[in-house]
């Protein structure tokens, strides 16, 4: 809301009349749409199990085993939303201190080890998946890789929205880290 | 060599999670201990847990409430009871912010919502904007002190202590901190000669108490008809919701329903009725009600838009858990903390003193971290040693959490701050100035909260969540 303009919040009658704004949802990524799904699943879950342990006083055992996958799920899919905005939360202190060049050296050193940190943990669910083969969830009669396989995509997602970030970066010439008021969409 | 890779990979400006699990990633790899697909394993089980569900949910329930139609109503029923004192809209702004911190758990979350409306109210009825910004960054600190919390429930888990009893010890402390924030507020009425914003009316004043009364007596109400009338429970609430329901589209109740949250939140928890997690998930069916079909002001496009914010902040937080849970083992396995708490038990044995360090530490790492990432670091190492001298984990989390948030206010890191700085159109510098004679009762809340056990204790006590 823009402070000066716009209708007074506060009447003359004495009350509050503040309005919201308008929603615009056309920048949502597919990932923070599938986040999005998951949650929802996940809402519907464990509002299920409230409806059977309180109205029918009988609560259904497999809801929270599935609640708390739906949630794993929910966060590593979701975080690539953060990756994308690059709003991950991080301490930009050194960079108010730092000369323009030395600046966007260690910038884009963040970039690299950011790629390389999430491929690396791309790979590693992966060969996680494979050790675990044949592992079963504790009630639910399914394999925990349906589990491990969603994370693994959340972090194959974050390798590939994180190399995106970088080559922004690396055309327009800074980063959030030396210009902290700067968003992905400025160019 | 694992401390020194983090803060190092951590001052570089790489996101806190990714240099606390990427730390530990390089580590395992180095010693060759452990396959390296462990901190993968672990970061999915740190965050495997029923306790931790009730973060989404609070979030939710928070967002849901901060849209206009609901923000108004609590706006006008806090104005009905305080507008008229000296200093008008700053009560208001606090008294609002009590309400609110009954409903959502985060302060950055209740800073950016309202503090723009309660920002642009002052601002047309001639209050200075410094003013302004002050009392509503003092007063968004509450957030996360009266329950839900989003840090309570991050503290819990990492400190394996109980959320209900964190809620509780959270509800004593964030009163006398809005009483002495209404104190500074009409310290600088009188200063300055300011009058009320409204005149004082008996009828509309006596409209407001009313509605508090009725907040309060309809839950007990139902409480003594199931406990004492032994009536069977489930038909006892329903009809009581119907009975609620009717009152208000009969009488026109203006906050009612909104202030009823917190109630059956906070009464739910300390009955013993909900689980943290069923009540965030209670107060959500009766956001979305209320939103959604009862007030209808919320559309389903702004739902969307709730809830996608919600999946983003969840996600941001959560991550951290996940990459704190293998770093804190690591920790630990390492042998780290043990050697941190040697070395501070070497230089004293005495609790006060240790709690004067601990919250000068807190408070120098609140400036730069935000809380979660604050508190996933900080409980490995302080915890230990604090259990050690016999301080209770449960205030010592009050006294964490109280610390983290007032280093949300200041620079270097104050996303508080940042955030009002951007509302009102202020210099950071100058933002900083506006508020620093809110430090003033924050700082001697703390003070009296660290040195006075009892008064985050003395709920959770009669309850019987802590011995």
């Amino acid at each position: 809301m823009d402070l000066d303009t716009g209708p007074k919040v506060m009447g003359d009658d004495g009350q509050f009349h503040a309005t919201d704004e308008a929603v615009d949802l056309s920048h949502t990524t597919i990932e923070a749409w599938a986040a999005l799904g998951l949650f929802w699943l996940l809402g519907l879950t464990v509002f299920y199990q409230f409806f059977t342990r309180y109205v029918l006083n009988d609560s259904a055992a497999w809801t929270e085993e599935i609640a708390r996958y739906l949630l794993i799920g929910t966060v590593f899919v979701g975080a690539t939303i953060g990756v994308a905005k690059n709003n991950h939360i991080q301490v930009d202190l050194l960079y108010r201190y730092l000369p323009p060049a030395a600046a966007r050296a260690l910038a884009t050193l963040v970039d690299l080890l950011r790629v390389a940190f999430c491929g690396a943990m791309t790979v590693l669910t992966v060969q996680m998946m494979q050790k675990m083969g044949s592992y079963k969830m504790t009630i639910v009669d399914l394999p925990m890789n349906i589990v491990y396989g969603v994370c693994g995509l959340g972090f194959a997602m974050m390798t590939l929205r994180s190399l995106w970030v970088m080559r922004v970066h690396l055309r327009r010439g800074y980063s959030a880290l030396e210009r902290p008021e700067s968003t992905m969409e400025d160019r | 060599m694992l401390k020194l890779v983090f803060l190092l990979l951590m001052a570089t400006g790489l996101p806190v999670a990714i240099a606390m699990a990427g730390s530990s990633l390089l580590y395992i790899v180095f010693s060759g201990s452990l396959p390296p697909f462990a901190v993968v394993h672990r970061m999915i089980g740190g965050i495997d847990s029923f306790p931790l569900l009730a973060v989404p949910f609070f979030i939710l329930a928070g967002n849901l409430m901060n849209n206009a139609g609901i923000t108004n109503r609590i706006y006008n029923f806090a104005l009905a009871l305080v507008g008229w004192l000296k200093g008008g809209l700053g009560h208001v702004n606090v008294v609002g912010s009590v309400i609110f911190a009954g409903m959502s758990g985060t302060a950055i979350a209740d800073a950016a919502g309202l503090g723009t409306i309660e920002i642009k109210a002052m601002k047309d009825h001639g209050y200075e904007l410094e003013f302004a910004v002050g009392v509503t960054a003092a007063s968004a600190t509450l957030g996360p002190i009266i329950p839900p919390s989003l840090p309570f429930v991050i503290y819990a888990m990492m400190a394996n202590v109980s959320v209900g009893a964190l809620f509780l010890s959270g509800i004593l402390p964030g009163l006398l901190m809005a009483l002495l924030m209404m104190l500074t507020v009409a310290y600088f009425a009188h200063k300055n000669g300011w009058g009320g914003d409204i005149e004082f009316t008996l009828g509309r004043f006596g409209k407001a108490i009313l509605e508090l009364a009725i907040v309060a007596a309809w839950p007990l109400a139902l409480w003594g008809l199931v406990q004492h009338g032994g009536l069977p429970a489930q038909p006892v609430v329903f009809g009581g919701l119907v009975v609620l329901f009717a009152a208000d589209r009969f009488f026109g109740f203006q906050a009612v329903l909104p202030i009823m949250t917190p109630v059956l939140l906070i009464g739910g928890m300390t009955t013993g009725l909900f689980t943290p997690t069923e009540g965030a998930i209670a107060a959500c069916v009766w956001a979305m009600v209320l939103g959604l079909f009862w007030y209808r002001t919320l559309s389903w496009k702004m739902f969307t838009k709730v809830c996608l914010d919600t999946v983003e902040t969840t996600a941001t937080v959560m991550f951290i858990v996940a990459a704190a849970s293998i770093f804190g083992w690591m920790l630990t396995a390492t042998g780290v903390t043990a050697a941190i708490a040697a070395w501070v038990l070497g230089v004293t044995q005495q609790a006060w003193v240790f709690l004067l360090l601990a919250n000068l530490l807190m408070l120098f790492v609140g400036c730069f971290l935000e809380p979660t990432a604050a508190i996933t670091i900080l409980v490995p190492i302080l915890l230990p040693i604090a259990r050690q001298l016999g301080v209770d984990p449960v205030h010592f989390g009050l006294v964490m959490v109280l610390n983290l948030m007032i280093g949300l206010l200041h620079p270097p890191m104050g996303m508080v701050l940042f955030v009002l700085a951007r509302v009102a159109k202020l210099s950071v510098e100058r933002t900083t100035v506006a508020i620093l004679p809110w430090l003033v009762p924050l700082l001697v809340s703390l003070v009296i909260l660290t040195y006075i056990p009892s008064i985050s204790l003395w709920l959770p006590r009669i309850s019987g969540m802590v011995n």
